[in-house]
């Protein structure tokens, strides 16, 4: 009777001492914590915090240098992630992790075994059946037979979710899971993560994105260089607190502060320097005609799907255009190759950083230099790069970047993705470009790290550059920008400027479209 | 990575063992680094105790002889490679240059100079299509440049009827010295291994000195992002078929001159050992990547193996099953620290 108790009363995951050095790096310093069944915890904290390692001890794909972990009161030892998912922990990473070809059903039922008739062929109807089940407990407008990689990126994350009850999971973590998300299915899925918690499942909830966090969490567990620095119930926070503890330091701006205390009005009344004139292309743009002035950081808004990768993509020529033409001082680029565009003063700081904006296993320097290797050559006829200027010009990024990097040699793969992105941007810097376009250059960066994007932003735009900056997070926009596009359908919907530029604004423009 | 990281948390303790565990790591990630020389040097060891034969002058001599054709293939391999395509086409190329060179001379009587011209045009040209397939229609280049290879052995029996031909009388000596002359004032080694050193210089200066070499390594580590950076993917991915064909060329030059015959599908037997010297030089790069250094030694490490167990007598059978063993035990090596770092 007293052991029935004692694992009544036992939490469900005890986190104890855990600690975890990379070479040079204390990744996890003795973070203890312990989650009680049927909670929505919050883990924030900034890239390179700590999470990501603490989440993959805790799936067992790293292993602890020491600690230990207990499942409802008893030792859990993790040999590989397998043994995780028995033990009823399911994962939702960031970057999913379905496989596209496959049906629903074969990804939801992955690792359990598929059902077998005659002991050899899998049962179809039965696979589809059982992996109905899960889906139906999440409401997903989800068919078992569809295939995965059609799906939207939302319905991915649902189905990767309803793995995770299909393995019967007591704990279910999601990493950064409202990424690429509309409001729409960001809703959905706060119901559904609040459905699991009512069944009695805990749900860890990593995000960058502070709103969420008090939305829905119930707790809230920051992490700041490998340790635990709060662990406290939400509503004891406020947003301030909250990026105090995150920051280490005691600042939160509002976008609406920085913008007043920056003193961000309207476009500055200098020369035109691109001009997009009736762009469409074959990917949904839709004759979309703007301008950007030297010095002015025009910002893109609009939801998901909204048209406006596509757009920039246009202009720089990653894509065709079908119609329209961009001029650059005045005179027309072609869209043949990146490489005239780039002749032109136009560069393209693509959204995701890791499949189309660096090489990842080139180190920091030779990523820096990449766009612009001609110009550091020993001998000017010479195609042949000088290792020496090279590595002055990527010191020189480095330290005006302040990018976090042991030295130039270090490969990007194992820099943060705060840092990743700024070597991006150094890349571009150096390349020297007249037209910065930025896509979704904060995405996945932490508070501090999208700070100093902001400031580089502005520093370029004192320089003389233009700037146009593209976000999923209006108030982004808001605190930067002089000028607002707003997209839907890959057309240019609406247009707001100095004073106007509010989050409502934008807002109010995305919604009256439907 | 981390899968294979046996550490294990051991509950409720901190770890007595770690420091020991850490010595361990780093013997083991010497051993990752440097898998591919250990191996090599231990080889070398063993031969030559086992037969002093194996370290006279003479038999590096004939040994870097009988290596040069597998290095310039090779080399050749290692620029496609490094860009992340595969050429299989090569051996093809190699084979049917070979019979047609060999033809054009012995039995056309063609000028050896024009046979060799026609045989670099042919080179250059298959290379075209291979890089003009894979590079701007897209095809995947494993399946394409199997396609022309089997081709190319066709059109090699075609021109050969499946026939070794030989005709050392009917060559001039100028092509013969191609294969076996010493030329002054170099008479140390055979015009192919130096050919080869030569080949092996300018591909290295090539993909490790040059703006090109950059280009390549990006386009091999992101094509898209190389794209994005201005790098003209398609035509360096089209340039990198273009040079394995002219290499084949090459090889298939000094392997006929050195025999003065063209034997059918010589290039199969080529093939293999050209991937597995490729694939032996990433394996002993510290960041695993094709490098025309790593390529050399991944070469004579196949060729020292080949030629140290036939001096100890041993037949066909056991040398392939060690060649095959100790490119395992290479790449085991390698993996086994790679999962480490």
């Amino acid at each position: 009777m007293t052991e029935a108790a004692q694992v009544v009363s036992a939490p469900l995951l005890e986190v104890s001492g855990v600690t975890k050095r990379y070479p040079g790096v204390l990744a996890v310093d003795d973070v203890s914590l312990s989650l009680e069944a049927g909670q929505i915890v919050g883990l924030v904290g900034k890239n390179g915090a700590g999470k990501s390692t603490l989440i993959k001890i805790i799936a067992g794909a790293e292993h602890a240098d020491e600690g230990s972990l207990q499942l409802n009161g008893e030792p859990l030892v993790l040999h590989r992630p397998h043994d995780a998912t028995v033990a009823g922990l399911a994962f939702v990473h960031q970057d999913l992790q379905d496989v596209g070809d496959l049906s629903v059903a074969e990804n939801v039922r992955m690792g359990l075994g598929y059902p077998r008739k005659v002991g050899l062929f899998v049962d179809w109807a039965e696979l589809y059946r059982q992996a109905a089940e899960p889906l139906a407990r999440l409401e997903a407008d989800i068919a078992p037979r569809d295939s995965v990689g059609e799906l939207s990126v939302a319905k991915q994350r649902l189905v990767m979710i309803a793995r995770g009850l299909a393995q019967q999971a007591q704990l279910l973590v999601l990493d950064e899971p409202s990424a690429s998300l509309t409001d729409e299915e960001i809703d959905h899925l706060f119901a559904v993560v609040r459905r699991l918690r009512d069944d009695g499942i805990t749900v860890v909830y990593v995000s960058h994105r502070l709103e969420e966090i008090f939305e829905l969490t119930e707790r809230v567990i920051v992490m700041r260089n490998g340790q635990l620095v709060a662990d406290e119930s939400t509503e004891s926070l406020d947003r301030s607190s909250l990026i105090a503890h995150i920051t280490g330091h005691e600042h939160a701006q509002t976008a609406v502060e920085r913008r007043a205390s920056r003193g961000v009005g309207g476009r500055p009344d200098t020369e035109v320097v691109l001009e997009v004139d009736g762009v469409s292309a074959d990917t949904g743009v839709n004759d979309c005609s703007f301008d950007v002035r030297k010095g002015e950081i025009l910002g893109v808004g609009g939801l998901m799907g909204s048209g406006r990768t596509e757009m920039v993509r246009a202009v720089f020529g990653a894509d065709h255009r079908r119609e329209g033409t961009v001029r650059v001082h005045g005179a027309e680029v072609s869209d043949r190759h990146p490489s005239e565009s780039m002749a032109a003063g136009l560069a393209l700081l693509p959204e995701d950083r890791k499949t189309q904006g660096n090489i990842m296993d080139f180190s920091v320097r030779h990523n820096i230099t990449l766009a612009s290797l001609d110009r550091h050559r020993a001998r000017p006829r010479l195609p042949a790069p000088s290792g020496r200027m090279e590595k002055q010009a990527a010191d020189r990024r480095i330290e005006r970047l302040s990018i976090a990097t042991p030295h130039d040699r270090q490969l990007v793969r194992l820099l943060s993705g705060g840092n990743q992105q700024k070597v991006v941007i150094a890349k571009w810097l150096e390349q020297g470009a007249d037209v910065l376009i930025f896509d979704e250059p904060t995405i996945g960066v932490d508070v501090d790290g999208k700070e100093e994007i902001y400031d580089i932003m502005e520093e370029l735009a004192a320089e003389g550059k233009a700037v146009v900056f593209i976000s999923s997070e209006f108030s982004e926009l808001v605190g930067v920008c002089h000028r607002v596009l707003v997209l839907h359908e890959g057309r240019i919907v609406g247009e707001l400027e100095g004073d106007a530029v509010t989050e409502p604004a934008i807002v109010e423009i995305c919604y009256s479209q439907h | 990575m981390a899968e294979t990281n046996t550490v294990p948390v051991s509950p409720g303790s901190a770890q007595p063992g770690s420091e020991g565990s850490r010595s361990r790591i780093d013997v083991l990630s010497f051993i990752s680094t440097y898998g591919v020389f250990i191996t090599l040097v231990a080889c070398i060891v063993i031969f030559s105790v086992l037969d002093s034969d194996f370290i006279e002058i003479d038999n590096l001599r004939t040994q870097l002889g009988l290596a040069a054709p597998l290095l310039m293939l090779s080399l050749g391999l290692t620029v496609v490679l490094a860009m992340g395509d595969f050429d299989l086409s090569i051996a093809g190329t190699l084979s049917a240059c070979a019979a047609a060179i060999v033809v054009l001379i012995v039995n056309h009587d063609w000028p050896w100079g024009l046979a060799v011209l026609v045989g670099i045009a042919f080179g250059l040209g298959i290379g075209a299509i291979n890089g003009l397939l894979v590079s701007y229609v897209e095809m995947p280049s494993f399946i394409t440049t199997l396609a022309t290879f089997l081709i190319l052995l066709g059109v090699e029996y075609m021109i050969s009827d499946g026939r070794n031909i030989t005709g050392a009388a009917d060559m001039p000596d100028l092509y013969r010295d191609l294969g076996i002359g010493k030329p002054e004032p170099f008479t140390e080694f055979t015009s192919p291994v130096w050919i080869a050193a030569g080949l092996a210089i300018i591909l290295w200066l090539m993909m490790s000195k040059t703006e090109l070499g950059r280009y390549m390594y990006a386009i091999g580590g992101n094509p898209e992002a190389a794209r994005l950076s201005g790098i003209n993917v398609k035509a360096l991915r089209a340039l990198g078929f273009v040079v394995v064909g002219f290499v084949a060329v090459i090889a298939a030059v000094s392997q006929t001159a050195r025999t003065a015959s063209s034997i059918p599908r010589v290039g199969i037997s080529l093939l293999l050992s050209a991937y597995a010297a490729a694939f032996l030089g990433a394996a002993a790069s510290r960041k695993g990547l094709f490098n025309v250094p790593g390529t050399v030694l991944g070469v004579i490490f196949l060729q020292a193996v080949q030629s140290g167990l036939t001096i100890l007598g041993y037949d066909r059978d056991i040398l392939d099953i060690s060649r095959g063993s100790i490119l395992v035990l290479a790449m085991l090596l390698t993996a086994l620290g790679a999962s480490r770092r």
